[in-house]
């Protein structure tokens, strides 16, 4: 110890002169252990999480308190999750996507760890998530409501039997033009082109899919889009980056969009274009066409996921949602046909407005056209990419 | 005393840690959710995909990957990237420096903390928030689009909304904070001393301000310059609500690899590559900032002239 | 300088004065701008939050009550003191091994950590997605932790990493910017190096870890891209509620929500800034000890 006698130095810089005062110290101190003792306490707490199990009527003791979706996004009627839950008990989560290769790649990725119960795939999709575990195989007898259903609607060609799926609704694509900038009429897949590649460039949403631009393209051309041959699919990889310079965003759900004033035109599933269109504060300022010379058909379906944690949960709301009454107020809300028996007459008696747009003629039907995934996947999402990245300008 | 002290010395010394003790839980911590995950990224991108549904395989490893990624339309995606994020962070510099220039030199001392205190508020709001809220600004029946056309500067609706533009705006604003905090740190430590002597001396305020004031603050140049174009350039969530399909970024592409396409080996690839151009830029204009001092500084070499004796 | 370049002098420092002090307030005005939209359309009455029709609390009272924005703001707040408390505990540690005791590891250190500062979120995000399912374990469905859900584990460790570096950084800097020379005081007073710590070292860097715990916080609650890709069902934290409606439909319940957040951020910051005041920190340090330049 060098110089004790040169009296006391201040060592310490002027900062750290001040006051340590050991309260504050501590105070700190006690912040963090509250922090790390709530954590503890929340994470207990919320596996406990039912809203208000108060189950009434006919509900199975064996029910979970939770239900999780991985699911379209305003596809059903958040006043039917509040009814299942009062009814039932499980509390619902969803989580949503906006195509099916984005449900797809988060099963897959997840492996079988995702936590989700039930996912709702469109039909064509079906084999190959069976084909690669990803569905569990369904116990009908769990789903005594699966009878309400159109025998038509039941026993798809991707899935006979309704081992893994059971309806949940159908639809098909079209678009929605706001006529007050678009004085062309649109009645073709062709118009639409040539409309959004002129008058609404820049201005338009092509659908956040890649099978639907693809039926764009091969609709508009006379070609089936089942095809697999290079020289068509090159023919549309072609086309993509033609078109991509005048897309202005790639948007699953246009619908409410419109109100706003961001497109004059879109690619739109009908269900959303409804949606938008009970929005309109003036309906009749826009229209909505469906797709022709062809257009698709699609149908979702309720699908329990592999490992899911709440089986007897998903059962009960699948159960559920087919009651007659559930499915009608689902229609009004949604705005697709569920294929409930009686479901177009209920719907009428009941005045929804806009039904041209759910319920369609025979003629109309017979113009609609199932997706198949095929060998051509993969190079056509990889086009779908391209034409993304192309779209950057 | 001096043996009491080499005893407690001694007594300390006979268990001796290793010097990085204190610090070994979060360098495993570290390598086990960063180095590690992010090798075993660099190892898929050698792998391929094998089918629809199958994203990766890895028996086979080869550059056709990055082969694919450098495919014209994906490089594309790259360089629209890299010119938003040059800009970009130019921009936040020119909006930046000024502002803390100004709060470091013309604004009180009591006031400097407050000040700061508030130019970092806006940032506690969520991201995803902040650039929802210019959504709505640049919407085309928004506010400002409104009072462009009642006004009558404009004849027609905003299209300001999904395009370059607005992610170009979009990202100067989600990262200036990050730009203003190290340039005011650093401006505010500048000792005002310096900068009255340079005046004595007779030089101009901006030969001041060119000569003294911002060689001094180049560490919080280099340091906001850095902060904001690294994260910039891998911004993914500005460019996809700001940017509908023209504001595509490279943060964009790479994650719809893997959200989409399920090509882990080229989303793989495209992040590789992502990270190669980030650090080979700053590489670049690091060079170029080292060269640029040098010559400076050749410039302002004095040479004296010889000392001559003098007698007497 | 003769009188007659005095007023010249002034007048132009005027010019610049003003031009600053202007430039101060227009920045100040494009950064509040899109916070005060927010706040705005949080009283928008409407079901989609881009349609304005008229004023009224719905928002608040949708989000407050709505179970699914409270499950995910419960989830954010547990995620974040997770976060919070595993990033000060080993960056303070780390901090402090890099001030006090360097070395020849301390290159490769740094190394890391500004390679963590440097990686593209997004590039961390599908790291770690792919990581945790290869691992499994506790970041599995088939975990055995009683009482933390291995979702929640999943954001801890995916938070923590960013929080970890910029929590290390900021103790380093303030460590270095002290000299040993107390904690040198303390030993040469025989104070065995365990008291030393508690009593010296600790009480020296508590802002440095107060502040870095804060930004931890504030890190993890703004996180959203690695949220979004590792988050399980029943473990989705806010923001990743607020991405999905982004995608589909925006209501103004978000903004409400975003809005009574933020009110909650900045009583925890007032709050951390009274206790740094009251050891004596004043503004200008409390800043620049958050922005690692302390």
């Amino acid at each position: 110890m060098s110089e004790p006698d040169e009296g006391l130095k201040i060592l310490a810089s002027p900062e750290s002169a001040q006051r340590i005062s050991r309260r504050a110290f501590m105070s700190g101190s006690v912040v963090v252990a509250v922090a790390g003792g709530s954590i503890l306490l929340s994470a207990c707490s919320s596996s406990s999480s039912a809203a208000g199990a108060a189950s009434s009527g006919a509900a199975s003791p064996t029910l979970e308190d939770q239900l999780a979706f991985l699911h379209w996004a305003a596809y059903d009627d958040p006043k039917l999750f509040k009814k299942f839950t009062q009814e039932f008990g499980p509390a619902t989560s969803i989580d949503t996507y906006a195509s099916n290769e984005e449900a797809i790649t988060k099963l897959v990725a997840a492996a079988g760890s995702s936590g989700y119960d039930i996912v709702v795939p469109t039909g064509p999709y079906i084999p190959q998530m069976v084909a690669n575990n990803l569905l569990q195989e369904l116990d009908l007898s769990k789903i005594p409501n699966f009878k309400n259903l159109e025998t038509v609607f039941a026993n798809q060609p991707w899935d006979p039997g309704n081992k893994h799926s059971v309806c949940k609704d159908w639809g098909t694509v079209g678009w929605i033009v706001d006529k007050s900038q678009i004085s062309r009429p649109i009645n073709t897949w062709n118009d639409f082109i040539d409309v959004a590649m002129n008058e609404a460039s820049g201005n338009f949403s092509l659908l956040d899919a890649q099978n639907e631009v693809m039926g764009v393209y091969f609709w508009a051309n006379g070609i089936d889009w089942t095809t697999t041959d290079q020289a068509d699919l090159d023919a549309y990889e072609a086309w993509t980056l033609q078109m991509a310079p005048h897309v202005k965003k790639f948007e699953s759900y246009p619908g409410y969009q419109f109100a706003s004033g961001n497109y004059a035109l879109s690619h739109v599933w009908n269900g959303d274009a409804r949606q938008g269109f009970n929005s309109f504060k003036d309906p009749s300022r826009y229209s909505w066409g469906m797709g022709a010379p062809k257009t698709e058909l699609w149908m979702d379906n309720w699908t329990i996921v592999q490992g899911a944690p709440h089986p007897e949960a998903a059962y009960a709301f699948i159960n559920f949602i087919l009651d007659p009454a559930n499915s009608l107020q689902d229609l009004a809300f949604h705005g697709y046909n569920t294929g409930i028996t009686g479901v177009k007459e209920a719907a009428q008696a009941a005045g929804y407005p806009f039904l041209d747009m759910i319920f369609f003629s025979d003629a109309q039907l017979a113009t609609m056209q199932a997706q198949e995934i095929n060998a051509a996947f993969d190079r056509e999402v990889q086009i779908f990419l391209k034409m993304k990245a192309a779209a950057g300008g | 005393m001096a043996q009491r002290v080499a005893d407690s010395e001694r007594g300390a010394r006979r268990i001796r840690a290793p010097r990085f003790a204190m610090a070994l839980p979060a360098w495993i911590w570290f390598v086990f959710f960063f180095t590690l995950p992010v090798l075993w990224i660099v190892y898929y991108s050698f792998g391929y995909k094998p089918d629809i549904f199958h994203p990766i395989a890895t028996d086979k490893l080869s550059f056709d990957t990055y082969h694919e990624a450098f495919s014209s339309t994906f490089l594309h995606v790259f360089s629209q990237t890299l010119q938003i994020s040059i800009l970009g962070t130019a921009l936040c510099f020119l909006i930046g420096f000024p502002f803390a220039y100004w709060l470091a030199t013309r604004v009180a001392p009591r006031w400097r903390g407050l000040l700061l205190g508030l130019v970092v508020v806006p940032f506690f709001v969520n991201f995803l928030v902040r650039t929802i809220g210019w959504f709505i600004l640049l919407s085309p029946n928004g506010p400002v689009s409104s009072l462009l056309q009642r006004s009558g500067i404009r004849s027609e609706p905003l299209h300001l909304l999904e395009t370059r533009g607005a992610v170009q705006l979009g990202v100067v604003y989600n990262y200036l904070a990050l730009m203003i905090l190290p340039l005011f740190v650093t401006l505010d430590r500048l000792d005002p001393a310096m900068r009255e002597a340079s005046k004595d001396l007779g030089a101009s305020r901006w030969k001041t301000f060119r000569q003294v004031t911002l060689p001094l603050s180049a560490p919080g140049i280099v340091a906001g310059l850095l902060l904001v174009f690294i994260p910039l350039t891998g911004d993914y969530i500005t460019a996809l609500v700001l940017g509908g399909a023209k504001g595509n970024m490279a943060g964009v592409m790479v994650a719809s690899q893997f959200t989409i396409a399920q090509n882990w080996a080229l989303g793989a690839a495209q992040a590789v590559i992502l990270i190669a151009m980030i650090m080979g830029t700053v590489a670049v204009f690091a060079v170029i900032a080292l060269a640029i001092r040098t010559i400076a500084r050749a410039n302002r070499k004095i040479t004296l002239p010889p000392i001559v004796e003098e007698t007497a | 300088m003769s009188a007659l370049e005095a007023p010249a002098k002034r007048r132009r420092r005027d010019l610049v004065d003003v031009t600053l002090r202007v430039w101060g307030i227009v920045v100040y005005a494009f950064l509040f701008l899109p916070i005060l939209v927010i706040v705005a359309y949080s009283f928008n009455n409407g079901r989609a939050m881009l349609v304005w029709s008229g004023i009224g609390l719905d928002g608040y009272r949708t989000g407050i009550t709505d179970p699914t924005i409270q499950d995910a703001v419960k989830t954010s707040i547990v995620a974040a003191s997770g976060t919070a408390l595993i990033a000060t505990v080993l960056g303070s540690f780390a901090g402090i091994a890099l001030a006090r005791r360097k070395g020849k590891w301390t290159v490769l250190f740094l190394a890391l950590v500004f390679l963590i500062l440097v990686t593209p979120e997004i590039v961390d995000a599908i790291a770690l997605l792919i990581w945790y399912v290869r691992i499994g374990g506790p970041f599995g469905p088939n975990a055995t932790i009683p009482a933390v859900s291995y979702g929640m584990l999943r954001l801890w460790a995916g938070h923590s990493l960013f929080a970890t570096a910029v929590v290390t950084l900021i103790v380093r800097a303030r460590l270095l910017g002290l000299e040993e020379t107390l904690e040198e005081a303390a030993a040469d007073l025989y104070a065995p190096p365990a008291r030393r710590f508690r009593q010296i070292t600790l009480p020296l860097m508590f802002p440095a870890v107060l502040a870095g715990a804060l930004l931890a916080f504030a890190l993890s609650l703004d996180d959203t891209i690695i949220s979004s890709f590792v988050s399980v069902a029943g473990a989705s934290p806010w923001p990743v509620y607020v991405f999905s409606a982004v995608r589909n439909v925006l209501r103004p319940e978000i903004a409400s929500v975003s809005t009574l957040l933020l009110m909650l951020t900045l009583i925890a910051i007032a709050s951390v800034a009274l206790v740094l005041r009251r050891t004596g920190q004043s503004g200008g340090d409390v800043a620049k000890t958050m922005t690692v330049g302390g």
